[in-house]
């Protein structure tokens, strides 16, 4: 009879353990973000229309955004810890400068960029008996670790007996609450509002704004894509392309600016700092982004390539012609020179 | 009754397993917040439980929302092994939409709305008497 109550006691202590090997070996989600595919644009655009995420518009994007070393590992404010100082040969100091470049070429991967997300406006049931049972709604959140936080059910019971899915602002505060991601506050923070950008832009302070917006809020979002519209209509307006250069940032200034056809400031500001390529490749991806506008289609028909399509682009397109012009003597005086003096 | 033993907790006889609200943050007087809990039916109420699956704050925050959370796939497996939820549990999950609706949170809110019109006719015959006497 004991020896009975022992082996099925043994039998059960088996399957326990197989369980719980079975549970530590679900997988662990992983938490870093990467590039999502573009969404669908709206039905009006065409499919052809090229998405930032295509492969020759990040090359291009990438290039122009360039890679100053020294900027993008500028010191950050960290705890202060005394320098540490290597003895390195000059080959060593080579692959060191190799393993920074990789790096920073990581530091610099563009964030997504998505459209606007549509609005839940979900209702899974309407019971009238459960009217007036409470004062507060009730929120439920599932805290199913596996699942995507896109797919995560959070719904929420309204005192008038209405059970709908969450709205996207609840969705991100209670994901928040949950799975806390670190910098991200639960509601958002004051400098978002629009007289603090103001004065945020006027500090010069762009790059750290979008640094946040990007820790704070989803990449699909409406405030996101505002306080993303701000930050570029700003650096537009004042010319302050420099800002923007070697970040991550720059990708996306520049199809915010091609889409909006406004980047007439940026090829002026790219010619004066004598970046004839960056301007090159700018407008090569304005005539992919914009195939049926006139300028495309000339360069097209002529083949240009190089100094001949800021020609063509400065003839058509842009309203501040007489400066690319300008500029593209200037520079083509410079070569002149150069070689003449070599 | 599926009986669940191992040798590390103790051997209950006649033990079963239940998903209910254990009362967590005792250090705090009058802020209440329960953890939805699964464990043995003769353990303490706050004592040592098998799992957490959840959580549920009677107060509601600033959005005037009371919050509940629910690891619906191990309260799955804890049903599926035969735990049984008490009756604050089960009205939580009924409201959740994860069960049918338990009978008495109808009633409760039947009861909640007789006596709101009652206060509301009583209002309102306190008023009549009030116009009557001036």
């Amino acid at each position: 009879m004991a020896a009975l109550g022992t082996a099925r006691r043994l039998l059960r202590t088996c399957s326990r353990v197989k369980n719980v090997q079975r549970g530590e070996q679900r997988s662990v989600r992983c938490g870093l973000r990467t590039l999502c595919s573009g969404t669908r644009d709206h039905a009006l655009s065409d499919n052809t229309r090229p998405q930032f995420t295509d492969p020759a518009v990040q090359d291009l994007l990438t290039r122009m955004t360039g890679l100053d070393l020294q900027k993008v590992f500028r010191p950050i404010k960290e705890e202060l810890k005394p320098p540490t100082y290597k003895l390195m040969t000059d080959q060593q100091l080579e692959e060191a400068v190799e393993l920074a470049t990789q790096q920073a070429e990581k530091l610099l991967q563009m964030p997504p960029l998505l459209s606007e997300r549509k609005p839940i406006s979900d209702v899974l049931s309407v019971d009238k008996i459960l009217d007036g049972m409470d004062t507060a709604k009730y929120v439920f959140t599932d805290i199913t670790y596996n699942i995507l936080h896109r797919e995560r059910f959070i719904v929420v019971r309204e005192p008038d007996g209405t059970l709908r899915k969450a709205s996207w602002e609840e969705r991100d505060r209670l994901v928040q609450v949950y799975f806390p991601k670190e910098g991200r506050k639960l509601t958002a923070p004051l400098i978002f509002k629009e007289g603090n950008l103001k004065m945020v832009f006027s500090q010069d302070r762009h790059e750290d704004v979008l640094d946040l917006c990007l820790v704070q809020f989803e990449p699909d979002s409406s405030d996101y894509i505002r306080v993303h519209a701000a930050t570029y209509e700003d650096l537009d307006k004042h010319g302050k392309y420099e800002l923007l250069r070697s970040t991550r940032h720059f990708g996306g200034m520049t199809w915010y600016l091609l889409g909006a056809r406004r980047a007439d400031g940026l090829i002026v500001d790219m010619l004066k700092r004598d970046l004839l390529q960056d301007a090159v490749s700018l407008v090569s991806l304005f005539h992919m982004v914009h195939p049926h506008s006139e300028s495309a289609q000339e360069a097209a028909s002529q083949q240009a390539a190089g100094a001949d399509l800021l020609k063509i682009y400065a003839d058509k397109e842009s309203q501040k012609s007489g400066y690319i012009e300008l500029a593209l003597q200037a520079y083509e005086q410079l070569t002149t020179k150069k070689s003449s003096a070599e | 009754m599926v009986h669940l033993s191992s040798l590390l907790l103790k051997n209950y006889h006649g033990g079963y397993v239940v998903i209910r609200l254990a009362l967590a943050g005792h250090k705090q007087a009058n802020r209440p917040f329960y953890r939805i809990v699964a464990a043995y039916n003769k353990r303490a109420r706050d004592g040592k439980y098998l799992e957490q699956l959840g959580s549920y704050d009677p107060l509601p925050n600033i959005y005037n929302e009371k919050l509940v959370s629910f690891n619906f796939d191990r309260i799955k497996y804890w049903i599926g092994c035969g735990a049984h939820p008490t009756k604050p549990v089960a009205k939580l999950l009924g409201l959740a939409g994860f069960f049918p609706l338990h009978p008495m949170t109808i009633t409760e809110a039947e009861r909640r709305r007789a006596q709101t019109e009652l206060i509301a006719t009583e209002d309102v015959l306190q008023e009549g008497q009030k116009e009557a006497e001036v």
